[in-house]
């Protein structure tokens, strides 16, 4: 549309004008920002509840990381190197309700248990890297949701990546964000200066969209002009002004100058807030509030750096006391993942999210110990020292932070993943692109085992029975293919086909997520994930078993609606 | 010339230097007025900017049925024009001079063939034709290069890049097979700021970033056989400039067809460990790793969903099984039967003469099997694609059947896929929209009907592309497709001039090259009024949004879309590093560790002041505020057109006030050149200062 932006750069002026000298926050729109407000329907930013999300690039192994550990087809002989072996001396078929959490006392390595971590449904185990996650798991606050996908599931990252991120399976031209029009319907795109913020090298397609720049930071702590040498006070002022100068300068319309021009808006509104977080190594003193893991010290909930890396710096620098790889990629991650909770903490904005890459693992994935083990450590302990972060630090927290805006209550932190890995190995001791995958969901007002009477907080992984989640009944036991290798049928694992099949489509989780935390409508929701405009073929709401035209002809599948593991 | 006394210079550089000038949508809109308002005594006329206007005409009349005539009684002002109310009705329509088509068609060529305008090149171009200058970067063996003697830095890594004399192959210090990676990124940087074949380095960097491989994976894969870090490095970095040298070679041929280019990349050491294909077996009823086969059509040749499906993927990872690396005497090297030197699993290998290649393993190698079985062109392509015959004799079927084969002669199936793949009509479409993206604008897509009776004119230029692949024999010539695209409405039209935004790569480059002027007309090395020693844009660019070049981790390369790089977090990034690359270095921001918070720019320096003289030698002019803002207009906005810079002209060389309005020039104030002066050394002359 030609010429758009011109009028919206005319807008800006008279904003900046109204506004007076400076950003002219209060002018962001000629609208009074609570009549503003008023006229979006929901509660999303009104209720105080957010949002975290990391995104696994690379398709995380949900097998690998929510071991099915029970089924008869989980051997050694579909996978003999990344296989997560079983306990002899644990009884998983037992359904206590709660997982196992190994601790380790002393000088025993942190991951020093290397089995699979019973999670008490009777057919699920844990990674034993990710045991960090039992303790959030027995208090109720963890969904772990087991073969999520959606229809006509593509094995391509780029492809899969891009309906996850937009919420528009197989429309792979849409760059439009689910998150992004989750802030647009909220109506705090035009009435609030941060709404929505990613830590990340590139803003990613989840926060995209043409209407609003949603925030991102590649390093927030370089977040800022260079303002002007020997002054600065007058620096960044005079740097912001000559930004402002060009902003409000007309240009003939091309094709990439409206969109650059909306991130210098963002950019202009962002400076002056972010600032006034300290982002720092030095910032960095967010621990645990118990002695952590069976030992005697409390942690840094944030390993952002060698010192702060689990029990290393308390037992005599003792690299068996990690909590997670000590890597640049590790610290750097955590320190990306911190700046997501404080400013979840710290500003009104809604929504915060990072991502972690190296999920991509043809080759040499490794099982107990290796390459997943290290990312499903990464995973474990984010959980971990996130949840720890709000329920200390946040609001009505045990020690909260000056003007703390989020309780562990608030926040909702979901882990999204392109796609899962194929349940045989591969010849390079590796596993391939797949379908269904797990969804990992934490927060307080997660309603995982103990909560409501549940028994589990693992969701479609159990084929029914004691120990099974009650929106399983919502859909049948999806059967993998006839089990040729001798086994049962009936197994998670196709023996001839390798890929798992859906039984929960992420736009489901989402959307509970999106419609019973965040505080979206119902009609919100359907224009945020059109999908729930669809029921009658797609079910996403109450399930249903997706045909054709949603899947191609011939295939037919079982899904559960939303998973109901909020409230 | 120093951000402080020049805010509004930098961000210039940053806003618009962002973006690429190129081409578009041929039909824009008309300028019109959009607003009159009467206030008081005065009549005010605003417009909408047009592209590549280079004055804005009002005229008018006072009775319809009469000629308008030039209305001089009012001041334009940038997009608004004043006069004075008379209290009298008249009509008032605005016109346009436009910018010179070669002028627009040089900013635009500029900046796509070449890592953006530098002044020599607008001077030459401003009355010589640019179609010479397309016609020789599109044949670089005709183009003497001269990029070696700009900098000594070139040699000094050149001389690390060599393949090493002596037996052992790789050694430290800077003699030849010394090189680490950030040697090469600096070489390769330093040859893009200065190459007179600017073409062949962005058609490098192109082939570099969609046959991605990863540095670092190659370096993890070493582990296996190097303990120590820099043996390890120094191998996989030789396998990243084998790849690109490779590449180069070929562009050079005036024939290159694209199964050349997608050859290299299979034969690339650096791709098969990249991609998994090194351990992939798929004897005896194994499952062969199925990344590359996965990757090869999505990324590399026919494109996302274009033509293959699971199926194919599975079929083919059996041919690709067997195509791995090992260690065999540097003569062998290209000989995919070579012996290996040793034992290399689990033993060191340092200091054995040697080099990694690939190697066939006969033994591992998979059943083979048809790919694409019973698949045929979609009629969407229409006529010659779907009719002609492929790798079988039936008409439009693509199925590819290997013969029976034993042994050795089982490598040749991996080769019957290159050749099928590079000339399939999905892959003829899917390099034909990555070359469109790469020079044109980005929105181009594959999967258009070619058969519809009224095509876009982007489909309609893919189209031209394919058909220039297809009938022009051997098939796949990129010289010839290229050519296409730079003939094209679409590429020498205005309409969306500054339609792309440069990757931090193009743009840190771009900004080197649009200050650089060889201040004594020798082009020597410590004659340039801007430059780099290459090794400072590493750190930048990362910062600009994780551009680390030879390391992408993702197989779809770095993204050719805008939307890829800007936020607002690589936005301050850009805004920073070319303030601290116009603060004069040594003083306060441009000082101390390129890895601390104030030095931004590092080795990367630029001095206006010097650029400014060899544009204005008579002092005069030099003090001449108009003059000053027009030279810096002009360099960093070709084909943007004088009457859309008018506002930054008259705030350039007034003040740092927000050219709202636009505002006489106050007669106190000071020359910018006084301004620059007092605030930027005339520095570094000295070869010193520049080494690595």
């Amino acid at each position: 549309m030609p010429f758009i932006n011109t009028l919206n750069r005319r807008d800006f002026i008279q904003r900046s004008l109204l506004g007076g000298a400076g950003l002219g926050l209060a002018a962001l729109t000629n609208v009074p920002p609570f009549a503003a407000r008023a006229l979006a329907e929901g509660t999303i930013g009104l209720s105080g509840k957010k949002l975290l999300f990391v995104f696994l690039r690379g398709g995380n192994d949900g097998l690998g990381s929510l071991v099915p550990v029970q089924d008869s087809a989980y051997s050694t002989s579909i996978r003999s190197t990344t296989l997560i072996a079983r306990d002899g001396a644990t009884d998983y078929a037992a359904t206590p309700g709660v997982a196992d959490f190994p601790t380790s006392p002393g000088l025993t390595g942190t991951f020093a248990y290397t089995s699979a971590i019973r999670l008490g449904n009777g057919f699920a185990a844990l990674h034993p890297g990710l045991k960090f996650l039992a303790p959030v798991y027995n208090a109720g606050d963890l969904a772990l949701i087991h073969r999520v996908g959606y229809p006509k599931q593509s094995r391509s990252h780029f492809d899969s990546q891009n309906y996850w991120e937009n919420g528009l399976p197989n429309n792979n031209v849409s760059k439009e964000g689910i998150l992004y029009r989750t802030i647009i319907e909220s109506g705090l795109a035009s009435t609030s200066p941060l709404s929505a913020v990613s830590i990340q090298s590139a803003l990613p397609v989840l926060l995209r969209g043409s209407a609003a720049a949603l925030t991102n930071l590649t390093d927030p702590l370089r977040y800022d002009l260079l303002g002007v040498p020997n002054s600065a006070s007058t620096g960044d002022v005079k740097a912001t002004n000559a930004l402002l100068s060009a902003q409000s300068t007309p240009f003939p319309d091309k094709k990439s100058r409206a969109f650059l021009s909306l991130q210098y808006d963002g950019l202009l509104k962002t400076l002056s807030i972010f600032s006034s977080l300290n982002f720092t190594e030095s910032g960095n003193t967010y621990v645990d509030d118990v002695n952590t893991d069976g030992g005697s010290n409390p942690y840094y909930l944030f390993p952002t750096s060698q010192a702060k890396n689990g029990g290393y710096a308390f037992n005599g620098n003792n690299t068996g006391k990690y909590v997670v790889d000590q890597s640049g990629t590790a610290n750097s991650f955590f320190a990306s993942l911190k700046a997501a909770a404080l400013i979840l903490n710290h500003t009104d904005a809604v929504i915060a999210g990072t991502e972690i890459g190296g999920f991509d693992t043809h080759d040499n994935q490794g099982g107990a110990t290796g390459l997943h083990a290290t990312l499903q450590q990464r995973i474990g302990w984010a959980l971990y020292g996130l949840r720890k972060y709000f329920q200390i630090y946040g609001k009505s927290g045990s020690a909260p932070v000056t003007g703390a805006k989020c309780a562990w209550s608030d926040v909702v932190v979901v882990l999204l993943t392109e796609f899962g890995r194929t349940t045989i190995e591969n010849t390079s001791r590796g596993t391939d692109h797949a379908e269904a995958g797990v969804m990992f969901l934490a927060g307080g007002g997660v309603k995982g085992t103990g909560k409501s009477g549940r028994l589990t907080g693992v969701v479609g992984c159990h084929p029914g029975g004691t120990g099974a989640h009650p929106s399983d009944s919502n859909a049948p036991w999806i059967s993998g293919p006839a089990n040729q290798a001798g086994g049962v049928d009936g197994s998670m694992f196709g023996i001839s086909d390798r890929y798992l099949k859906r039984s929960v489509d992420y736009r489901s989780v989402l959307g509970e997520v999106i419609r019973d935390h965040l505080g979206a409508t119902q009609n919100q929701l359907n224009r945020i994930i059109p999908g729930y405009a669809n029921e009658s073929q797609e079910h996403l709401l109450t399930g249903g078993t997706v045909t054709t035209p949603i899947e191609s002809s011939g295939v037919s599948t079982p899904i559960i609606g939303e998973p109901d593991i909020l409230g | 010339m120093n951000a402080k006394d020049s805010p509004l210079l930098g961000l210039l550089l940053l806003s618009l230097l962002t973006v690429q000038q190129a081409t578009g949508q041929p039909i824009l809109p008309a300028p019109t007025l959009t607003n009159l308002t009467l206030n008081g005594s005065q009549r005010v006329l605003r417009w909408t900017p047009f592209p590549a206007v280079q004055g804005y005409k009002v005229f008018s009349t006072a009775d319809l049925r009469q000629p308008f005539t030039e209305d001089t009684s009012g001041v334009n002002n940038g997009f608004s024009w004043t006069g004075t109310n008379t209290g009298s009705a008249r009509f008032f329509r605005l016109d346009t001079t436009p910018l010179d088509s070669n002028a627009i068609v040089t900013a635009t060529a500029l900046n796509r063939l070449a890592y953006g305008p530098t002044p020599a090149l607008l001077d030459r171009f401003k009355t010589n034709s640019i179609d010479s200058y397309i016609a020789e970067q599109l044949a670089p063996e005709t183009v003497t290069e001269t990029v070696q003697n700009q900098h000594t830095n070139i040699a000094f890594f050149e001389g690390k890049l060599a393949p090493p004399a002596t037996p052992v192959p790789l050694t430290n210090g800077t003699g030849p097979g010394s090189a680490i990676i950030g040697d090469l990124r600096a070489w390769f940087a330093l040859r893009a700021v200065g190459a007179d074949r600017q073409l062949l380095e962005v058609l490098t960097q192109f082939l570099e970033n969609h046959f991605v491989t990863q540095y670092t994976k190659s370096l993890d894969y070493f582990q296996l056989y190097y303990g120590d870090f820099n043996m390890r490095s120094r191998v996989a970095t030789e396998l990243e400039y084998r790849e690109i040298t490779r590449w180069r070679n070929a562009l050079m041929n005036p024939g290159v067809t694209f199964k050349d280019l997608l050859t290299i990349s299979c034969e690339s050491p650096a791709m098969i460990i990249y991609l998994d294909t090194v351990g992939s077996r798929g004897d005896g009823g194994r499952v062969p790793n199925e990344n590359f086969s996965r990757e090869i059509m999505e990324l590399f040749s026919m494109g996302v969903d274009n033509g293959y499906d699971q199926t194919d993927i599975t079929d083919m990872s059996h041919a690709w099984a067997g195509w791995t690396v090992d260690f065999v005497a540097p003569t062998e090297v290209f000989n995919p039967f070579a012996t290996r030197l040793l034992a290399t699993g689990g033993n060191s290998v340092s200091n054995v003469p040697g080099a990694w290649a690939f190697i066939f393993r006969t033994n591992y190698h998979g059943t083979s099997r048809s790919v694409f079985t019973n698949k045929f062109v979609p009629a969407r392509f229409g006529a010659p694609w779907t009719t002609r015959t492929y790798a079988n004799g039936t008409p439009g079927s693509y199925q590819l059947t290997f013969p029976v084969r034993t042994g050795t002669n089982t490598i040749q199936d991996g080769y019957d896929i290159i050749a099928h793949l590079a000339d399939l009509p999905f892959t003829q479409e899917y390099m034909s929209v990555k070359l469109c993206r790469l020079l044109v604008h980005e929105d181009f897509a594959h999967g258009y009907d070619f058969t519809a009776p009224q095509l876009t004119p982007e489909a309609e230029l893919v189209r031209q592309c394919m058909m220039a692949w297809e009938t022009n024999m051997p098939r796949g010539q990129i010289r010839k497709v290229l050519d296409v695209i730079f003939k094209s409405d679409l590429f020498r039209s205005h309409t969306a001039a500054f339609a792309k935004v440069k990757t931090p790569f193009e743009y840190t480059v771009s900004a080197i090259r649009a200050l650089r002027v060889s201040t004594d007309g020798t082009g020597l090395h410590g004659s340039w009024s801007s430059d780099t020693d290459g090794t400072s844009l590493a750190t930048p660019m990362q910062r600009m949004g994780g551009m680390v070049l030879f390391d992408r981790a993702e197989p779809d390369g770095y993204p050719e879309s805008g939307a890829g790089w800007i936020s607002a977090g690589t936005l301050a990034e850009r805004g920073r590093w070319t303030q601290s690359l116009l603060i004069a270095s040594g003083q306060t921001g441009h000082n101390g560790s390129q890895n601390g918070t104030g030095n931004d720019a590092g080795n990367s320096v630029t001095s206006p002041v010097r650029l400014l003289f060899t544009r204005l030698p008579l002092v005069t002019d030099q003090q001449d505020t108009a003059k000053v803002a027009d030279v810096f207009l002009g360099l960093l906005f070709p084909g943007e057109g004088a009457a859309n810079l008018n506002l930054y002209r008259t705030a350039a060389s007034t003040s740092s006030t927000p050219p709202m309005t636009a505002r006489p020039r106050h007669p106190s104030a000071r020359s910018p050149l006084a301004r620059l002066r007092a605030t930027t050394p005339m520095t570094r002359a000295s070869a010193a200062w520049w080494r690595c």
